[in-house]
């Protein structure tokens, strides 16, 4: 992780991308942007903060979905309440799949976090009566307030995602300067040393998992109010594969390398597969030549890039 | 539920089960060797099956798809592991989960490229279409030449495994792979083996399994999760475990389809859980 300052430059940056970025992409995508961002963010907490590569973030987030969704339609239940149920419902279910499955050390842990992905698409399956099955949730209200302000076109609904990504990323980057944060980043170097130091790691990394979750779960909570349904591919495994390459191209070692890894991941896919459906292949061949040759992905290329320029100029 | 009925669900699943067997001996095995989880698997399966369609489609018997596919499997596996693969074994291994999670990715996408988004059946050879009477139940005789064949190669891979030399060579680089190769032996030709050898696993898992359950670009995260499954349940790294676990899982699956249909699935997954909850070793893991 990037040096532990908070707010830093970093900061700022995210700042200017998210308040620049309406005025470059059409509003629709960059709401979509911004709930996908959130949803990488608990991708990259993980792998950057803990180490813990999740091939299943996708079913937080539709848990999340389904969670808001309901809530919203059949209890008429407000706006913040409903993003607050889901990232509760995310972080709850993630404490509860990480306490099964923190124990278990490396590939094992990542095979554990795509099965119990597939497990939450199949129970979505299986209850169809409340999440509607494959046709999905629909009907889900999309006229809403926030303090006596309406939420009701793409441009406020963009401030909505764009504001809470940004207060998430700000939590984000305050936690992983935190004591808390620190002792995830010695966890992340060395699980035998932390553990032999005192420190109950498997605490710890429940912990993180769980606050992952909530964060795709609020992003899945998002993703609902700017939809107005939940398709179930919200809780599908390409869902959660999705985040995952979202986080790898974007860079994991800074909480913004999930902005970066969202905007790229959003602007590839919507011009390429105006030229060629099968886009997919060529983000495949771009993973593996991040994962080889930029493990730290596109934002640590503008960090170096940045620093380079500032050393030319100083001589 | 009556007993007739038990009986044919049971029967049914040890069919599903020995697929999910051969699924998940490959993946097993390339662990137990290298300690490397092959996410590629499941796109080696999808491959073969879509050998399988291919080929029986233009009129191709399905006896030389059941060799074809299970070749080219074993054949794009050793390509792999030769382009990729082999520059990974000294990363992390979140480096090599991800390197051969794209390559499935890539794998996929070329699959709908060449035959598109839809799924597509795939016929049941007309030696073996014919069914056979269990009681009141008639009973298809692939599924039967579908456990006869698993059987086999349970057995085959067992024994290269237990009582040859190559596969005393296997388990010796299971243990120490270092040492192994201070006695001599060829431990890269080894790990080429290995590789190969999974993706002939997988490669007949899928042409088994086209005409059962028809052929769709998305069969291959489905078989993922099954597979992993099946191996969390078994004990992951060994043959043994992917047979009971997939045995199991089979009958989990087949059982519980005809007691809540749409959640036979999610039961899967369940029962996965349960043993992470009381065995977190799996059934014939070791701790």
């Amino acid at each position: 992780m990037e040096a532990r300052m908070f707010p830093n430059a970093t900061t700022f940056v995210v700042l200017v991308l998210l308040l620049g970025l309406p005025f470059v992409v059409p509003t629709t995508l960059a709401i979509q942007i911004a709930a996908f961002a959130l949803g990488t963010l608990s991708v990259s907490v993980l792998l950057g903060g803990v180490g813990l590569l999740s091939f299943g973030q996708g079913l937080y987030l539709g848990v999340g979905a389904y969670g808001a969704g309901i809530l919203l339609r059949d209890f008429q239940l407000g706006l913040l309440p409903s993003l607050a149920a889901a990232a509760v419902l995310g972080g709850f279910v993630a404490c509860a799949v990480g306490s099964l499955i923190v124990r278990r050390q490396g590939v094992y842990f990542v095979m554990l976090t795509l099965a119990f992905a597939q497990m939450g698409y199949f129970a979505m399956l299986a209850f169809k009566r409340f999440t509607g099955g494959e046709n999905g949730l629909t009907g889900v209200p999309r006229l809403l307030s926030l303090f006596g302000y309406a939420i009701d076109d793409a441009r406020t609904m963009y401030c909505l995602a764009a504001g809470i990504f940004f207060c998430v990323f700000l939590l984000t980057q305050r936690l992983l300067a935190s004591p808390f944060g620190s002792v995830l980043a010695s966890i992340k170097q060395n699980e035998a040393r932390s553990e032999a130091l005192g420190y109950a790691v498997g605490l710890y990394k429940t912990a993180a998992f769980a606050f992952a979750g909530a964060i795709a779960g609020l992003a899945g909570g998002l993703h609902v109010l700017s939809l107005g349904f939940v398709s179930p591919n919200n809780i599908e495994l390409e869902m959660s594969q999705r985040l995952l390459v979202m986080g790898i191209i974007g860079g994991v070692s800074s909480p913004a390398g999930a902005l970066a890894g969202a905007i790229f991941y959003e602007a590839v896919a919507e011009t390429l597969s105006l030229i060629w459906p099968r886009w997919l292949a060529l983000i495949a061949l771009l993973l593996v030549a991040i994962v080889l040759f930029v493990p730290g992905g596109l934002w640590s290329l503008g960090a170096r890039l940045t620093d380079l320029a500032r050393r030319r100029k100083h001589g | 539920m009556s007993i007739q009925l038990l009986i044919f669900q049971i029967l049914n699943g040890i069919g599903i089960g020995m697929i999910y067997f051969l699924l998940s001996a490959g993946l097993t095995l390339i662990f137990g060797l290298m300690r490397f989880v092959n996410f590629t698997h499941g796109a080696l399966y999808l491959l073969a099956a879509y050998v399988a369609f291919a080929l029986t489609r233009s009129g191709i018997s399905f006896w030389i798809a059941l060799l074809l596919a299970p070749l080219t499997t074993t054949f794009v596996a050793i390509v792999i592991e030769r382009l990729i693969l082999r520059h990974t074994y000294r990363m992390a291994h979140e480096a090599q989960i991800l390197i051969t999670f794209a390559t499935a990715l890539f794998i996929q996408e070329m699959v709908i490229l060449a035959f598109g988004p839809l799924g597509q059946n795939v016929s049941v050879p007309p030696q073996l279409s014919g069914v056979v009477f269990l009681g009141p139940y008639v009973y298809p005789v692939y599924r039967l030449a579908v456990v006869g064949v698993a059987a086999v190669v349970a057995l085959l891979v067992w024994l290269l495994i237990e009582r040859t030399k190559t596969g005393s060579i296997l388990r010796a680089g299971s243990e120490k792979a270092e040492m192994v190769g201070l006695l001599g032996i060829n431990v890269d030709l080894v790990f080429m083996a290995t590789f190969a050898l999974g993706g002939a696993l997988a490669g007949l898992a899928g042409v088994l399994a086209a005409p059962l359950r028809g052929v769709d670009p998305f069969m291959s995260a489905e078989a993922l999760g099954i597979a992993f499954v099946v191996v969390v349940v078994g004990g992951l790294g060994t043959l043994s475990g992917a047979l009971v676990g997939g045995l199991l899982i089979g009958l989990v699956q087949s059982v519980m389809s005809s007691v809540w249909p749409e959640g036979a699935q999610f039961m899967i997954y369940a029962s996965m859980a349960l043993v992470l909850l009381l065995r977190p070793a799996g059934l014939l893991g070791r701790n």
